[in-house]
Formats: structure tokens, C-alpha cells, sequence
């Protein structure tokens, strides 16, 4: 097209004859146009992400290097994939540059205009790095059917004459020039679409009523444009990027239904989608498309915008028409109903931005043929705002009847990071939560509302384990409490009062009363409000208890809350979220002001074993670091553990010890002295407790020694460790064994008053394939234990090891440093990012050379002379996500393989190796672990307590070590005589250390510190520790960039006592009883 | 404050047969909040009763009763930012402010609201100032947001900016060269074009930077002016049909060397500006 055309005046069409004429005009112009167009998305979101800068850049580019005539630009509205931003499409070849930055722009523009790709800019797969050439092959694209939002990037939408080209208002020519009234309404009503607002209720019925209407007094047409459900943008997309698809689907309405007035309403909020739609109102009436005797047809429609000034009650339909007259948005009693008695108390029907963008398609491809998509009661598709908890967030369209896990998983990519997605929430605050197990779920109007939810405007927020359900009610109530109107009694009242209940409840305030009571008053608002806000209001809390029950009695309960949100009762995210209640935040503010022996006690006084747990811990305080959540880099903070075990003394710390008189009456026995063990012995000791502890092994240490190799945990620091803790009360006897040298009837019988069993889980699970019992063959316990403690090297040759698992990586990385072995793989029966073993100990083991095969499982163990010579693999596929969130590997039939291997160590589980125990009368569950009360530990006999891998299986140390100290506390109660089910004391952040003042480090971001670790030539000869310490530089930046959660706690606290100093009365400090404190 | 901007804006939307709510947010977008005066103004004017008027101030959540500070921030609440921690940004504008939700700092230099989502859902958490977007907000970049909107979201510094570039236009009528290498601008050739408006005539000159709105003319151009521009070569009038995406006003044309078309709006202070490259 011509450069001047587009600033010449488009005539006036006065007939749908001059309407067909300029089509032909114009597409006679396109023709001949053959240049190479980049589309730039220009949504909200983009401009969000830097498009406007991106824009101008490329502009720059041309005019400087003069490339007007070799390429062309189209600027659009919004695309959909936001996350991706901002991004580029070129024509023809829709190949798709994402995350586009300045520096990339000359690289695209000479690359379009060459006809080549820059293939570093193409979309990946983030977890294969499959590259994509072509947009619509994007799994994200793939799934979608993109009737309404595919428009979006072909159409400019300041400029008609673009919609023009894409057969825009082709469907309004249609009625006008050989449609009757009656025959659209039976085409929408043949199409069975439904208000896309959220109600669900039939268009064509909508219009019929209103047609019926007389006609003598005007009607009404509205277009709900009022997108106040929080978490859903779709109208706002379509508004802004395809306004004229609006006006065109008003118009055809207009002439349906007899209907001489049109009104948009929309939200103040919208900037872009105001002055799109203004821009685009005023061509359609320049052009003669608005106004009176559209294209000579003497049909008569005009629009104009009204702005709502923010009030979500107004997209109720009889509040919004008393908005559009400009009053206060209440509701009022339905009949009558808007057809009958809208705006002006004239005839109105009202629909949202999405139902009149279908309106156009319903009339080009015809009601039958539109029916055909989506489900019977629900047709059509349907744009959703997929946000939140997700990889992919962005707009998607869908059919409806497309289930939640394939919009979840397929199309949004599941979640994006290590977390796992927990449920959606759909229908925004009127709407509801589905839990993960749900996901199976089709997507239409019936099965969302049996579900407690409903479709609402199309919100689609997806949460995970790091989302409080709770919390999440909470935010829905007090949104509901501040937008009900306040005219019906019970909603006003009665979201305020469950407000107030949540409110409690997230402060650990809640009682389990007050739970019955929120869900009698979710049930009254519900039966008894006049309008939709309020008959929903009762949704987000009644779907939460109906799914979630569970926290919502953990937070009552145990004030607690898993998701680490609601912070009253979370205090600092890392020492909720320490199984031991470590006051992980109190030493990295010591190590920040560089007191590091205080920074020693404030950990040894949790931790016995800190220098174990410093080079070994699951570390779950990192996953829940607010610094992680919040700027997806968490503190450091095992490797700032390590940094202050390796800096101070272990004799830094004096452990409070409290001597009980009846001490010597008092002997506790406790069996196996691994982390569990070991940990409640040094406690009891600590209470004044007389305790022995049996080995079954020639030395303490459990699987610290036998299971965790020497190159992540150096034995010599182990055995100092442990030595630390056997004081005089304690007395360590090796070589003894439960079931073997002791039972427990003995010794119950020899002066032990309480027993505590911390056997551990030493077995090894089989593969229950044929051959495991062939030479070569290891279980990895085995194989663990006599390289670690024996020193025997058992492997050579090729080397396999099948699992996933911490194990699995250990036996890998112990066979790598065997000086017989040639290589070492293992192979695991799903992908990486579901491998349970720790990240950076897989990136250690790929680092030292170890090969991974993942997607693959054991079929058969071949074997010559009863010797091993390989195993037959077959492959697999990731089918089906579980309800674990994670997706169950499928064998792919015809793939099966061959791997020569001389030895192969099976990983994939252990179990507690007790069959003696049941005899000794406790009672043992399938799996062959020990059944004790959750809540106490005690074993069905009274006086045996149990805990650590011996009753949960194979767990990280830090639940052994919580499990130790528990059942100390426990064995003191029951010693004492006290209820032992009583709830534990719970520590908040209670000590103030004065935050160092940071350095203002402007626009560069706080990256997380790197552990160092020795070269990788190194370790395949030696068992030197791999990782290794912080320097003081480091490990100072590291702990400053703590964002110091204790401050909303300890800072208040040092506030009000010294208030309280001020005033004379100084507060009496009422500490918990010495051995009370577990987290 | 001026009582005639309040009954012109009364006016206009009476006769449009417009409701309350416009009145009210035309008045709260040219003094950033609903001064009593001119409630009491629109009430008089429209025959409605103050309690009315009061009733619809307070019933949406756009309206302010207070005036508000030099920048505005919004920090959006709404689900999807909720879940990724928006809250936490509105905490930390709050420690960083000291000031709560709805309130104005003692400087008057901010205002800090929440809403309840901006529609930037996929992008959240998500602030908005004084009409920027910034999307992924991390509390660690709350103190630089303010900094930044302290300087000045809009400001543009022709030196050193990357956004702003030369061009070189001509008539889009006769096709003359516009540009004036005897003056100056931002150091640059001007653009030269002939102007009217009410009674006077005379010359005026453009930047040519692209994202300058420096001009030197021999008359002082009022506010809110709209002028009428023509080529000093053809004397054609430069009126095209795209109309300015800002105030409405039918842009000036200008064809760029190479290809293109550059459209600037004719209202003095409105900064309407477009750039084609078909």
C-alpha cells in the first residue's frame, strides 16, 4: 500500500455496494505486497515488558539504515503468550522471536529482510531446547483453537483500514444485505453460545426477548466491558487489540434485536482499551458504519463509552445499569429483568466483550457449523487468562470441554519451578478452587459449577504448594467485604464476619468452632442476597473447606501453615519451614555483622549435628526463603552453615544442661545410634536422663557413615562430631544389636524405664526382576556400606545404577572414584526434572562425568555363568500427571534395548531391615515400617517410642535429627507422667539483632552466591571433599542479602519492651521450659 | 481552582445527556481528585443533591476525596498478583513511604494506592506509576522504582537516549524538503512549517529528533492550542485524516525521506505522535 494512502480520507460508504468496492480497492492494493513484515504485540503486558522501547528501536534501525522499501512493521495488540514478551512474529513464515532486546534488533530486521531466521532468538523447549520455526508449532499454540485471539496479530488496531483487510465487518454485509431480523437471532440461538461473562446464560434467548420488546421507546445494547474479576484480562485484550470486532458484533446485534443505542461500559483501569476503542468508534462513524441510515440501509446504532469507575458490584447487570445512568451501582430486585426495563427503564440486553467478539463469527461461518465446537451444552471456545503458579502464563483459547490438565500441563507447561501445582482457581471471587486431583475435569458451564466453582469471566489462576488455600479464601473475602454494595444484609455482615473469621484463622487465632460457623454463614449469604455478588461471595471459602479442610485445621490447630504464607504464624519462612526450627535467619544476621560465634550458638543451639547438616542437609529452609519466592534467588543458606562450622569451635557452645534429682531411677534406652538416635540421646542427656545407646554396627554414625559418602562428608569431622555429643550420661554400646544380643522385654526388665527405636532403614528394595540375586549385582546399600565403612571397592568395568534418588547419585559417584571402573551410568525411569535426588548433587555427578539415561526402565538382567553381562532396557514416555502433580512414565512398546554392564546397584528405595520386631509385640505396617502416633511417637507398647527412617522409610537427616528431638521430649513426659499429646511450644523470631545497613547497589540484581568446589580431575581419583567453605567475603554478601522476615516480629517486640522500659515496668521475660521447645 | 474548567466539564456532559460518573472523573483527571467546591458546583449545576453527588464520590473506588501527591503509585492486588507475593511489594511501598494504602507522603510527592488489578495478570506482581507498567516487581527493586519516578518516568534526555533518533521529512502534498539546516534544534536541523491560528500567522520550528517536543516559534503558543499548519513551500494545508490516539484532533502529516509517514498532533501540549513504516 502506499504510503499516503493511509492518511487520505476513507470515503463515506452510503451503500453496501460502496462497502464491497472499497474491499476490492483494497485488497487490489495489498496484492502486489510482497515485503517482509515483522508484527511487534503491543499488548498491556508487552508494554509491560519493554515493547514500546523495542518499537521505536526497530524504527531507529530502518529510517537510519534506510530499509523503508525492503520491510514493513505492523504494531498489533496482544498476542497472548505474555510471558514471552516482548515478542516478534514475521511474515510470511510466523516464526516467533521471543524475550526480544535492543541489542537483538539489527539481527532481526537484516535477518527478515535476507528471508533468513535467528535461530538463538526462536522459541525453545525449556526442557529438551527443541527448537520451534514456526509459532503455531509452540505447544503453547499447538493446543489452542485461537477463533477470537488470532485476529489480534494481524490487525493494527488504530487502523480500519486493517480490519478491512482481514474481512472485517464482511459479517455485518451479510445481514444487511441478505439477513432478517429473525434469522440472526435463530443462527445465534442454532450456535447455543452462552454469556461469556460468567452466568452462562443463552445469547440467542437474550436477544429473542428483547426483539419482542416494542420498539416505540429505544432499546438498549451494552457491552460489559467492566473486567473486575481479578485475575482475568481477556475482554481487555480484545478490546485493545480488535475494537472493531466489538462494534461489529453491536451492530449486528442492533439489527437483530431492533436496538437504536449502544453503550460499552468499561473500566477506568483500561487506558489502552479506551482509547483503542474511542479511536476506533470514531472511524466506524467517520465511515459511515455508526450513526443513522447505516450504508443508505436506513438501519440506525450508535455507541458510546461509558468508564465504570471502579466497583466490582457493577458488573451485576442491574447495578451496571445504574452505573451507565451515573449512579451508585446497587442492585436492585429482579423482575423486572434488564430486557424489559434496562437503562432509562428502556429495553436492554447486556453481553461481555467476548460473547459480541463471536458474534461476527457465528454470523460468517453460520450458528450449525459453530455448535459443532466445544461441547453440547457448552460451545464454542472460550478465552481463559491462564496466571499465577504457572510456566506459560498468558491468554489461551480454547474449545470448551478441554480439561483443566491439558490447559495446565499441555498448553500452560505446569508449573515453573520445583514446586508442585496444588490447584486452580477459576471465576475470580465468585468462583472456586480445584484441587490438582480434579484436573480430569472437562472445562464447560455444568461440570466447573458441580465442581463449586464456576466459568465466571474466565480467570484461570493456578497455585501451588507455596499458596495458602486459607490465605487465599482470606483475599477473596476481603475483596468481597470492601465491593459488596452494602444493600442486602446478610452479604454486608456476613463477609465481613467471615473475613473476620479467615483473619483468624491465618493468625492462629481460629478456633475449630469458628469453622462450623463460617460455613453456616458461607450458606446464609448464599441463600439469602439479592444479587450474584453476594449468592457467590460464599464460593471461595465453601470450595477451600470442601477441597482443603486439612489447612485450614493445620493452621488452627498447629498454627501452621505448610504453604509458609500467612505470616503471622510463620514467622520467619526458614525456621517454619526447618523440621528442627532452626533460627536460620538469626545466624545469617550474625554472620552479616560478622559475629560469627554468636552466629555458631544461635545454630548449635537447634542443631547437634551443625556440621553434618552443613554439608548434607535437603536444606527445605531454601525452597521456602522468601528471597527465593520473592526474586527467585534464595539465600545460601546450608553453604552459610558450613561457612560458620568450618570457622568456630564446637566448644563455643555450652549446652544448658538440667540435672534431675531422680536421674539414676530414670535410664532410657535407645536403639541405633544414627542422626535419630543420637539426637534424642544427646537431648535426654541434656534433661539429666542416664542413657545408653546400642550399636548394632562396630561404630556410631547410622547412614551418616554407612550411607553418605566420605567426599561430601569427611569422617573425621563426622567422628567429632558425634564425640561432642556422647557425654557423661551417655554410654555407647557397639556391636549390639535388637533381636540379636537385646530384645526390648530385657530391656524394659534391666531398669530401663522408656525405650526410643532408631534402628534406620538398611534394607534395600528389589526391582522384583529375575536375576538381582546374579553376581555383579549390588544393592546400593551394600555397595554403600562396604566402600564406606569396610573400604572394599566392588566395582569395575562399565557400571549401572538404576534410580533416581540421593542413592542412586551417592553409589554413582562412590563407583566413579573405584579404580577399576570405566564408566558409570544411571538410568531413571522418568525425565530429570522429577529425579528426587538433590540438584546440585546430579549437576555434581554429571560435572565428574557420570552418564544419565532418563525415560527408561529395567525389563530383564541378563547373565552368562551366572554372571551379569547386561540389563534390557525399555523406553519410556511421560503419560498422565498423578495426582502428585508428577507424570507417570508409560513403556513404549517396540524400544527395547541393551546395555552390556559389568555391575549394576539397584537404588530405588530401602526399607528397615526389623523382621525381628513384630515379635517383640510392635506392630509393623505393610511397607515394613514401625506404626507409632504420629503426634508422639509411641509405639503401640507404652514407654517404646519410635521415629526417624525406621518409621517414615528412607527421609533426609533433618527429619531424623526433628524425629530425635521430639521423641525426647515425648520420653520426658512420659517419664514425668504429663499427657504426652499435649501441643508443642511454637517459636516465633523473638530475638532482635540489628539489621547491617545495606549498600544501595542500584539497578544490579543480588545474585545467589556459588559454592566453590574442588576441580573435577581431582575427585575421580581421591575421596576429598567435594564441596568446599565460603570466604568470609562471600559468605558476608550472602547473609546480607537476607531479606530478614524476623524484623516484622523481633523489631516490634524490641519495640515494645523498650516502651514498656520507658514506662517503668519492665515485662518479665516468660521463657519456655528447658526441653518444651521442638520448633 | 478553576470554576469555569468545572462548568465547562458539567456543561459538556449535560448536553450529552451524560450521568454523574463522567462529570466526576473529568473533574478528577484534571485536578487528580473531587475538590468539595466542585461537587458543590456539579450538584448546583445539575440540579442533583449534594448527598447524591457525595454518595456516588464514595461508592467507587476511582474517586478521591483527598488530593493526591505528584506521582501516583498503584500496586495491583488482584489474584494472580496475590499469589505471587503482590502484597509484599504493597508492604514494602508502604515501610519505604510510611504511608498507608489511599494516603498522600507529607511532601506531597507520592500517592500510593492498591487496586484491584490492572489486567497485567500473566506479568504480576505488577505496579503501576504515574502511568509505567512494571511487571515481576521484586521488593528488592521497590527503593529504584521510586527513585526513578522521583526523576521522572517521563523525562527524556535527548542526549545519550537511545529512543530518540533524527529524521528528515518532506511535504506529503509538493514533496519539498521541510527541514531547515540554518536552525537548530537539540542540535539538529528543524523542521520548518508555516502556522495560523486565531488571528496570527507566522513561522514554526520543530525538533526533528523523534521523541523531542522542543519548538521554536515566534508567537507564544497558548495551552491547549490547536494550530493549523501548512508547507511553507506548496502553502497547502497539512491536515491528514488519522486522527491524534491522544486528544482526538486531526494529526499533521509528514512524509519521511526513504518511506514512512510521521504524524504529529497540532494541540500545543498534547504529545500525540505516530510513525508508519508500511
Amino acid at each position: 500500500m502506499s504510503d499516503i494512502s493511509s492518511i487520505e480520507e476513507l470515503k463515506k460508504l452510503n451503500s453496501i455496494d460502496d462497502l464491497k468496492k472499497l474491499y476490492w480497492s483494497l485488497f487490489e492494493k495489498i496484492k502486489n505486497d510482497d515485503k517482509p513484515q515483522l508484527v511487534i504485540c503491543s499488548g498491556t503486558a508487552c508494554h509491560a515488558s519493554g515493547t514500546q522501547e523495542i518499537i521505536r528501536g526497530m524504527k531507529k534501525y530502518i529510517i537510519e539504515k534506510s530499509l523503508q522499501n525492503k520491510m514493513a512493521l505492523k504494531i498489533t495488540g496482544c498476542h497472548g503468550f505474555c510471558e514471552m514478551g516482548p515478542f516478534i512474529l514475521t511474515k510470511p513464515g510466523d516464526a516467533f522471536y521471543h524475550k526480544v532486546t535492543l541489542d537483538a534488533i539489527p539481527k532481526i530486521i537484516e535477518a527478515t529482510i535476507e528471508g533468513k531466521l535467528v535461530e538463538e532468538l526462536l522459541y525453545r523447549d525449556p526442557k529438551t531446547g527443541e527448537i520451534y520455526y514456526k509459532q503455531h508449532d509452540i505447544p503453547f499454540f499447538k493446543k489452542q483453537q485461537r477463533t477470537i485471539l488470532a485476529k489480534n496479530q494481524n490487525i493494527d488496531p488504530i487502523r480500519i483500514v486493517d480490519y478491512f483487510t482481514n474481512f472485517g465487518y464482511k459479517s455485518l454485509e451479510k445481514v444487511l444485505s441478505s439477513m432478517e431480523p429473525k434469522q440472526i437471532i435463530e443462527q445465534v440461538k442454532t450456535s447455543g453460545i452462552r454469556g461469556r461473562g460468567g452466568a452462562g446464560f443463552p445469547t440467542g434467548i437474550k436477544w429473542e426477548y428483547l426483539s419482542k420488546q416494542p420498539n416505540d421507546k429505544g432499546k438498549y445494547l451494552i457491552c460489559n466491558a467492566d473486567e473486575g474479576d481479578p485475575g482475568a484480562y481477556m475482554d481487555r485484550s480484545v478490546l485493545e487489540g480488535n475494537p472493531h470486532s466489538i462494534i461489529e458484533g453491536m451492530l449486528i446485534g442492533a439489527f437483530a434485536t431492533g436496538a437504536t443505542h449502544g453503550v460499552v461500559y468499561v473500566r477506568n483501569e483500561y487506558p489502552l482499551a479506551i482509547k483503542h476503542l474511542t479511536i476506533a468508534l470514531r472511524q466506524a462513524k467517520d465511515i459511515g458504519l455508526l450513526g443513522e441510515n447505516i450504508l443508505g440501509t436506513k438501519f440506525n446504532f450508535d455507541i458510546k463509552i461509558v468508564r465504570g469507575a471502579g466497583a466490582f458490584v457493577c458488573g451485576e447487570e442491574t447495578a451496571l445499569i445504574k452505573s451507565v445512568e451515573g449512579k451508585m451501582g446497587e442492585p436492585r430486585q429482579r423482575p423486572p429483568y434488564p430486557v424489559e426495563k434496562g437503562v432509562y427503564g428502556k429495553p436492554t440486553a447486556i453481553n461481555n466483550v467476548e460473547t459480541w467478539a463471536n458474534i461476527p463469527i457465528i454470523i460468517e461461518i453460520g450458528g450449525a457449523e459453530y455448535a459443532k465446537i466445544g461441547t453440547k451444552n457448552s460451545t464454542g471456545t472460550k478465552i481463559f487468562s491462564l496466571v499465577g503458579k504457572i510456566k506459560n502464563t498468558g491468554l489461551v483459547e480454547i474449545p470448551m470441554g478441554t480439561t483443566i490438565k491439558e490447559l495446565v500441563y499441555d498448553i500452560g507447561g505446569g508449573a515453573p519451578e520445583d514446586f508442585k501445582i496444588k490447584a486452580v482457581q477459576s471465576g475470580g471471587p465468585s468462583g472456586g478452587c480445584i484441587p490438582v486431583s480434579l484436573f480430569d475435569l472437562p472445562i464447560d458451564f455444568e461440570k466447573l459449577s458441580e465442581a463449586g466453582s464456576i466459568m465466571g469471566s474466565g480467570g484461570m489462576i493456578v497455585m501451588d504448594e507455596r499458596t495458602c488455600m486459607v490465605d487465599v479464601a482470606r483475599y477473596f473475602m476481603n475483596f468481597l467485604k470492601s465491593e459488596s454494595c452494602g444493600k442486602c444484609f446478610t452479604c454486608r455482615k456476613g463477609t465481613q464476619r467471615m473475613f473476620e473469621i479467615l483473619d483468624d484463622i491465618t493468625k492462629g487465632k481460629g478456633t475449630l468452632e469458628q469453622l462450623d460457623l463460617l460455613e453456616e454463614l458461607a450458606l446464609v449469604v448464599k441463600d439469602t442476597t439479592m444479587c450474584g455478588l453476594g449468592q457467590t461471595a460464599a464460593n471461595p471459602v465453601l470450595s477451600t473447606l470442601r477441597y482443603f479442610r486439612d489447612e485450614y485445621i493445620d493452621h488452627i490447630k498447629n498454627k501452621h501453615c505448610t504453604a509458609g504464607v500467612c505470616k503471622d504464624i510463620v514467622g520467619a519462612p526458614c525456621q517454619a519451614t526447618c523440621p528442627i526450627g532452626t533460627e536460620a535467619w538469626r545466624y545469617i544476621a550474625h554472620i552479616a555483622r560478622g559475629e560469627y560465634e554468636e552466629a555458631y550458638i544461635a545454630l548449635r543451639e537447634a542443631n547437634p549435628f551443625p556440621s553434618v547438616c552443613a554439608r548434607v542437609c535437603s536444606h527445605p529452609c531454601e525452597k521456602m526463603c522468601r528471597a527465593g519466592v520473592l526474586t527467585g534467588e534464595p539465600v545460601a543458606i546450608r553453604a552459610l552453615k558450613r561457612f560458620i562450622t568450618d570457622m568456630i569451635e564446637p566448644s563455643v557452645y555450652k549446652p544448658v544442661r538440667k540435672v534431675k534429682d531422680n536421674a539414676g531411677d530414670n535410664k532410657v534406652a535407645v536403639i541405633g545410634a544414627g542422626p535419630a538416635g543420637l539426637t534424642a540421646a544427646h537431648k535426654l542427656s541434656l534433661m539429666g536422663y542416664k542413657v545408653t545407646v546400642f550399636e548394632k554396627d562396630s561404630e556410631a554414625g547410622g547412614m551418616l557413615i554407612s550411607g553418605i559418602p566420605e567426599y561430601r562428608l569427611p569422617r573425621k569431622i563426622l567422628k567429632e562430631e558425634i564425640k561432642e555429643l556422647i557425654d557423661e550420661n551417655i554410654t555407647l554400646k557397639c556391636n549390639t544389636a535388637l533381636g540379636r544380643d537385646i530384645t526390648i522385654d530385657n530391656l524394659l526388665n534391666n531398669g530401663f524405664k522408656a525405650i526410643f527405636l532408631g534402628m534406620g532403614a538398611h534394607k534395600s528394595k528389589l526391582l522384583n526382576i529375575e536375576g538381582e540375586d546374579l553376581e555383579g549385582v549390588f544393592p546400593a546399600i551394600e555397595f554403600l556400606k562396604s566402600f564406606n565403612i569396610e573400604g572394599k571397592k566392588l566395582a569395575h568395568g562399565k557400571v549401572g545404577v538404576i534410580g533416581g534418588g540421593d542413592s542412586a547419585i551417592d553409589a554413582a559417584r562412590v563407583a566413579l572414584r573405584q579404580k577399576d571402573v570405566e564408566s558409570v551410568t544411571i538410568f531413571y525411569r522418568r525425565t530429570r526434572n522429577e529425579m528426587p535426588a538433590l540438584q546440585h548433587e546430579i549437576d555434581a555427578a554429571l560435572d565428574e562425568g557420570i552418564e544419565l539415561q532418563t525415560l527408561v526402565s529395567p525389563v530383564k538382567i541378563n547373565s552368562e555363568n551366572g554372571k551379569l553381562t547386561g540389563v534390557e532396557f525399555i523406553k519410556n514416555m511421560l503419560g498422565d500427571v498423578d495426582a502428585s502433580g508428577r507424570r507417570n512414565p508409560q513403556p513404549v512398546k517396540g524400544t527395547e534395548f541393551f546395555a552390556g554392564l559389568d555391575n549394576l546397584i539397584v537404588t530405588i528405595g530401602d526399607t528397615p531391615d526389623v523382621g525381628y520386631i513384630s515379635y517383640m509385640g510392635i506392630e509393623v505396617n505393610k511397607w515394613g515400617t514401625l506404626i507409632v502416633n504420629q503426634e508422639t511417637l509411641e509405639t503401640n507398647r507404652a514407654g517404646v517410642f519410635a521415629g526417624g527412617d525406621v518409621v517414615t522409610g528412607p527421609n533426609t537427616v533433618i527429619e531424623a535429627i526433628a524425629a530425635g528431638k521430639k521423641a525426647a521430649i515425648m520420653i520426658n513426659r512420659f517419664l514425668n507422667g504429663e499427657e504426652l499429646s499435649k501441643p508443642l511450644e511454637k517459636k516465633m523470631p523473638a530475638i532482635y539483632i540489628e539489621p547491617m545497613v545495606t549498600v544501595d547497589t542500584g539497578e544490579e540484581e543480588l545474585k545467589r552466591i556459588k559454592l566453590p568446589t574442588i576441580s573435577v580431575d581431582k575427585r575421580r581419583s581421591s575421596l576429598e571433599e567435594v564441596e568446599q567453605t565460603l570466604s568470609e567475603e562471600s559468605a558476608v554478601y550472602e547473609a546480607s542479602r537476607c531479606m530478614r522476615c524476623d524484623l516484622d516480629f523481633t523489631y516490634a517486640e524490641k519495640i515494645k519492651r523498650e516502651q514498656a522500659e520507658f514506662m517503668g515496668d519492665i515485662m518479665q521475660n516468660k521463657s519456655v521450659p528447658e526441653g518444651e521447645v521442638l520448633v | 481552582m478553576n470554576d469555569d474548567a468545572v462548568l465547562k466539564i458539567v456543561e459538556k456532559h449535560n448536553s450529552e445527556g451524560d450521568g454523574i460518573i463522567s462529570i466526576l472523573e473529568d473533574i478528577q483527571s484534571k485536578y487528580s481528585y473531587l475538590p468539595e467546591n466542585a461537587l458543590k458546583t456539579v450538584a448546583e449545576k445539575t440540579g442533583k443533591s449534594l448527598v447524591d453527588i457525595y454518595g456516588v464520590a464514595t461508592f467507587y473506588r476511582y474517586f478521591s476525596l483527598k488530593p493526591k501527591g505528584k506521582h501516583l503509585i498503584n500496586c495491583c492486588l488482584g489474584t494472580a498478583c496475590h499469589v505471587r507475593g503482590g502484597q509484599t511489594i504493597a508492604d514494602e511501598f508502604q515501610k519505604q513511604l510510611k504511608i498507608s494504602p489511599g494516603d498522600t507522603t507529607s511532601d506531597r510527592e507520592f500517592t500510593f494506592e492498591t487496586v484491584n488489578c490492572l489486567g497485567a495478570c500473566a506479568l504480576g506482581p505488577v505496579t503501576v506509576v504515574d502511568g509505567h507498567y512494571f511487571s515481576k516487581v521484586k521488593t528488592t527493586k521497590v527503593k529504584q522504582i521510586l527513585d526513578e519516578a522521583r526523576k521522572g518516568l517521563d523525562a527524556i534526555k535527548v542526549e545519550g537516549d537511545k529512543r530518540i533518533f533524527p529524521v528528515e521529512v518532506s511535504c506529503t502534498k509538493c514533496n519539498h524538503t521541510l527541514m531547515d539546516r540554518e536552525v537548530l534544534i537539540d542540535e539538529f536541523p528543524s523542521i520548518r512549517l508555516t502556522i495560523s491560528f486565531k488571528d496570527k500567522h507566522g513561522s514554526l520550528r520543530l525538533s526533528s529528533m523523534y521523541g523531542s517536543y522542543n519548538i521554536v516559534c515566534e508567537h507564544q503558543l497558548p495551552d491547549e492550542a490547536t494550530v493549523n499548519f501548512f508547507c511553507p513551500h506548496c502553502h497547502a494545508e497539512l491536515k491528514s485524516h488519522t486522527i491524534c490516539p491522544e486528544c482526538g484532533e486531526h494529526m499533521i502529516p509528514l512524509m519521511l525521506k526513504g518511506g514512512g509517514i510521521v504524524q504529529v498532533c497540532p494541540k500545543r501540549g498534547c504529545k500525540g505522535h505516530l510513525l508508519d513504516l508500511f
